[in-house]
């Protein structure tokens, strides 16, 4: 991709492991808010933090933090009844919820939350906030999917799909208030549709992966244009993307069996991929010119096309929503970076 | 155990008169630290059990007796207590070690990489001189962004409007790591700057001579409580402080200060000007010459004083010719014209101290290091060699003896007696593995005698070097915190000899609870080539989440690591559940297993049965709902192919036959021919045998079943034939 100017790169050490990072959607022009999933090693504590981001000097300050009972799996956030939301999930299994106040965003004021062992047995892998922040998704390794609903005082869930340990779940995210996709082992996704009942509407299975071992889907990103069409990224530097008018046809966009004619930006766990919404598409060629510009974080700590080249893995990143021109990212090296796109 | 005084700093107390000990171990150096542990258990205690725990923790296992008859019946039979234990260093937390230890991971690697490209042309063209010249390049740049990563010297911003009263410039706390680091730069890395040695630790004393304070007074601590004193004075040049200080900070060299003191005289303000005219010029002369002294260096930084000479002989006649100048202001007249008595003392004082008089740099300096330094500066400017460095330093301590001593002082001896095992054990004592790890490559630049001594193979390390050794003792520290343990292979996998058995290990012994830790650490592997221990460490994570209840997981990572074994016996496992659930509504549930599954080309360990039997119960399910001949034909295709399967489980095949009794006794013409019946024939008397061994599983099925079906065989057979 040419870029003529390379983006402004500011490294943010934290002296604390960062499970994930996100953008906090603004209530108003003027704020910059960070959520970040934060693991203390010295006091084997976990928890979230916002922070405030001052574009001019790049710094991150802190402003609340909300101590989590478990290390946290997932971080989604969202908006409600002009309140930014966030939704945590943890590794023993639980679900929580946090508002931000909506005089002080930054603020995290009331926490509801689903326990450990009520929803999920084990670790929730993923959870997904709609749009909106009426309903989330949660899904685990015991291979259930639930419909958390966020009430007023409280979170009520419904079990979607049980497959009592047969099938693990790995990723979700929401499609539309009504559909939501999944994604698991051997590369297989799952599309599901609220107003159907008795499990999922279409699947897909990583056979085109053959002869070559398939892997995990690690995050999955649905286009809010383009909402048949689902892109998830995962083991061996796999992106592809499934277009549920074909369901047995999925475009790969890289990996290790992409073949020659696909460039493959690298062979290591995708960590997370997400729709670049500042890329031109005018700048994909071939294949994925049916596909929009997308951005992806790896194990090898690159990020294509080379925005940002790191000596350790990349573990997340978001892409600010409001300014798409930035991008923060969590390092392996507990550090955060926030890249400015020119 | 060999080796082990190089780890006392760790341990103290321990192995003091040890005859592999490789440096003499003096136990009063570190006092002991006393940490009291709260069991809460009554007497008797019968055992203590200590092993590491998580990072710089110590897990204490208390253990009373076996409980006999007479012990209380709720006492608790022993307690596990954690001892943290605070790291010795106090200027570097826990953090702070980790974000080094992280930074130093890149200039690493390239270092190790560039050492292995060097080793391998110089296999292919012979060229020594060429080797030598391009390699303390690479190391320079390596310690430089080693020093970066230790904090910066650099001042911080200049206030806007300069306080004229403060003589001594802010500047960032420095760190005793990189004081000594950077001296271990100065003397092994830096070969360019070999021929201004003595300026090099000039500018590295005044740099850090700070740090010394904490031992017994030096000219840093001096110049300090002058400062505090400063605002108070009226007339300055009244207070012998005043005179001291300017002495002793010109004794080794920090002439900026010297000028900017020298410049608050109370001659130089305008209403005195005029009655001390002489004075003045004194005081102005003395600057100017302190600011155009003579310097071997190539040059100096921004808004420092001193005249830069790179070559010998240009800066010899320099010299010669400021002590000339020097010499006749000391014989001038206008002293005599002076009337302030102190002065007239404190010029002469410092003209004495410029022309290198030993008695008043003794007396001056605090510290015999700054005594050290004076000399490089005033008395003997070309001395070279450790040899002769060393000796001036003994004269030194001589006169200036040390009450105590300080970490940086051991290892600048340890250099200047060019004792290699002794700036090792120091570096260790005082920073530790991490700063051993690194420095190794500083030392072994140094000399040829200390890479040999570094890089020989011991037998009394079990064969590997000293260099490999601590090495090998760094990584174990990374591998042992749960945030460090993936920049431990970089330096493993420089270990020649022992690193990739402990690479395993450690790969061995990591969580596999998560898929991120399982992932990071298979991806190791793969970088490494250690498929072995990536096929293990994924039948270990397979058979983790199989008894936990994620058979999905484990079937996958079972079938990553190609472990036919073990998935043919969780083959069997599931089977019982099958049988039990597929044929209803939760067949859903089974759907993606058996996608997981795939096709036969991978290893299933029999587990494509399920992918057969998924097949006939759809085909059937068809059949039921009505549907066509063809649907029919094609469940029977799918049952003919089952019971072929020798995958397909005994106990299987009576519940298959009756499920498809609605094919055998199909209507319209018989779907099966002779053969196929014969087949099945044939499998049911199989059965029939099976029956009398004891392991048989009756299948949960009507008891009349196998009578029927072995009807609707019979029938089918009859019919098949007369069509034949």
């Amino acid at each position: 991709m040419p870029i003529s100017e390379p983006p402004q790169i500011h490294r943010l050490p934290q002296s604390k492991y960062i499970d994930s990072v996100r953008w906090l959607p603004p209530l108003s022009a003027l704020d910059r808010l960070a959520v970040i999933a934060v693991f203390d090693s010295d006091s084997d504590s976990s928890s979230v933090e916002t922070h405030s981001f001052t574009p001019n000097s790049a710094t991150l300050t802190p402003q609340s933090q909300w101590v989590s009972p478990s290390r946290i799996s997932s971080l989604k956030t969202s908006q409600s009844h002009h309140k930014p939301l966030v939704a945590a999930a943890t590794f023993s299994g639980s679900l929580h919820i946090l508002y931000g106040d909506s005089m002080d965003p930054a603020y995290l004021q009331s926490e509801l939350s689903v326990p450990e062992k009520e929803s999920h047995e084990g670790p929730i892998s993923c959870v997904d906030v709609m749009d909106g922040g009426s309903e989330c998704v949660s899904v685990g390794e015991d291979g259930r999917v639930n419909l958390v609903s966020l009430g007023d005082s409280e979170l009520s869930y419904r079990r979607v799909f049980d497959s009592g340990g047969l099938v693990s779940f790995t990723a979700a995210k929401w499609a539309s208030p009504s559909e939501f996709a999944t994604g698991g082992y051997g590369f297989s996704l799952q599309w599901w549709d609220q107003r159907k009942h008795g499990g999922a509407v279409s699947q897909f299975k990583g056979g085109w992966s053959q002869p070559s071992t398939p892997g995990i889907v690690h995050s999955i990103d649905i286009h809010p244009s383009r909402k048949h069409t689902c892109l998830a990224g995962g083991s061996l530097g796999t992106v592809f993307a499934w277009d549920l008018r074909w369901p047995q046809q999925p475009i790969l966009l890289s990996g290790v069996g992409a073949g020659e004619a696909t460039h493959s930006p690298c062979e290591s766990e995708v960590w997370e991929v997400q729709y670049d919404h500042y890329a031109k598409s005018s700048n994909v060629g071939n294949v994925s010119s049916r596909i929009l510009p997308t951005m992806i974080c790896s194990e090898d700590g690159e990020e294509p096309i080379e925005l940002l080249a790191e000596p350790c893995a990349i573990n997340s990143f978001d892409i600010d929503r409001q300014y798409p021109s930035d991008v923060i990212c969590s390092l392996e090296w507990e550090s955060i970076v926030i890249l400015t796109r020119p | 155990m060999p080796g082990v005084a190089y780890d006392s700093g760790d341990t103290p107390g321990a192995l003091g008169s040890n005859d592999t000990a490789m440096v003499p171990y003096s136990p009063e150096i570190r006092q002991p630290v006393v940490y009291s542990i709260h069991h809460g258990l009554n007497p008797p205690i019968a055992r203590l059990s200590i092993s590491w725990s998580r990072g710089n923790t110590l897990r204490v296992s208390v253990l009373r007796p076996p409980s006999g008859e007479d012990s209380e019946k709720d006492e608790v039979g022993g307690k596990v207590v954690e001892v943290r234990l605070s790291n010795g260093d106090g200027e570097n937390g826990d953090a702070n070690w980790r974000r080094i230890a992280y930074g130093s991971v890149p200039p690493f690697a390239l270092l190790q990489s560039r050492r292995s490209s060097v080793a391998s042309l110089s296999k292919v063209s012979m060229g020594p001189s060429l080797y030598n010249i391009d390699w303390w390049e690479y190391v320079m740049e390596y310690s430089k962004d080693i020093n970066s990563l230790l904090g910066s010297s650099k001042s911080l911003p200049n206030p806007v409007i300069e306080d004229p009263k403060m003589v001594l410039r802010k500047v960032e706390e420095p760190t005793a790591l990189k004081a000594a680091w950077e001296l271990m730069e100065i003397f092994y890395a830096d070969k360019q700057s070999q021929p201004w040695l003595p300026e090099r630790l000039v500018d590295w004393l005044a740099d850090h001579d700070s740090l010394l304070s904490s031992t017994q007074p030096t000219v840093h601590s001096k110049l300090v409580d002058f400062q505090n004193e400063i605002v108070r004075l009226q007339v300055i040049e009244d207070d012998p402080k005043y005179w001291d200080v300017l002495s002793s900070a010109l004794s080794v060299g920090w002439i900026e200060i010297v000028v900017k003191m020298l410049r608050l005289h109370g001659s130089y303000q305008l209403h005195q000007l005029g009655n001390r005219e002489t004075e003045n010029g004194l005081v102005e002369t003395v600057s100017i010459l302190i600011s155009k002294m003579p310097r071997m260096r190539p040059e100096v930084e921004d808004g420092k004083l001193g005249e830069c000479f790179k070559a010998k002989p240009d800066f010899i006649k320099a010299w010669e010719k400021w002590r000339a100048q020097i010499t006749k202001l000391d014989c001038s007249a206008y002293w005599r014209q002076c009337d302030h008595r102190q002065t007239r003392e404190g010029l002469k004082n410092m003209i004495q101290i410029m022309l290198g008089n030993t008695d008043n740099l003794c007396n001056v300096t605090c510290h015999w290091i700054e005594l050290f330094v004076s000399h490089f500066l005033y008395v003997r400017p070309f001395t070279v060699g450790l040899e002769s460095m060393h000796s001036l330093a003994q004269k030194c301590m001589q006169l200036k003896p040390m009450s105590s001593s300080h970490g940086l002082i051991a290892i600048l001896l340890g250099i200047l007696g060019e004792n290699t095992e002794v700036v090792l054990a120091e570096c260790s004592r005082a920073f530790g593995p991490w700063m051993v790890a690194h420095a190794i490559e500083l030392l072994t630049t140094g000399s040829d005698e200390a890479e040999l001594l570094l890089q020989e193979e011991r037998d009394s390390l079990g064969g590997i070097s000293i260099a490999e050794l601590h090495r090998l003792v760094y990584a174990q520290v990374l591998s042992s915190h749960p945030l460090t343990w993936q920049i431990a292979p970089i330096y493993l996998t420089s270990c020649t000899k022992q690193g990739m058995a402990l690479l395993e290990i450690l790969l061995y012994k990591l969580p596999i609870q998560h898929n991120e830790t399982l992932l990071k650490n298979i991806e190791i592997c793969r970088l490494y080539e250690l498929d072995t221990v990536s096929s293990n460490i994924m039948k270990i994570a397979g058979v983790y989440h199989w008894k936990h209840g994620r058979k999905g997981a484990g079937v996958f990572w079972l079938q990553q690591a190609r472990d036919e074994v073990r998935l043919s016996r969780i083959a069997q496992q599931l089977f019982d559940s099958v049988g039990k659930s597929i044929s209803d509504e939760s067949f859903k549930q089974w759907e993606g297993l058996i996608e997981l599954l795939g096709s036969e080309s991978k290893a299933t360990g029999g587990l494509d049965f399920l992918h057969k039997y998924r097949d006939f119960k759809k085909s059937l399910k068809q059949v039921y709902d009505g549907k066509t001949t063809d649907a029919a034909r094609q469940a029977v295709e799918s049952l003919i192919s089952l019971m072929k399967n020798p995958s397909t489980p005994q106990r299987f095949w009576l519940p298959l036959l009756h499920d498809s009794l609605k094919l055998l006794n199909w209507p319209d013409r018989p779907l099966l021919d002779v053969s196929q019946t014969t087949l099945l024939l044939n499998k049911l008397q199989e059965l029939s045998m099976a029956k009398l061994r004891p392991d048989f599983i009756e299948a949960d099925l009507p008891p009349q079943s196998l009578v029927s079906v072995r009807l609707a065989l019979a029938a089918n057979l009859g019919r098949a034939t007369l069509e034949e």
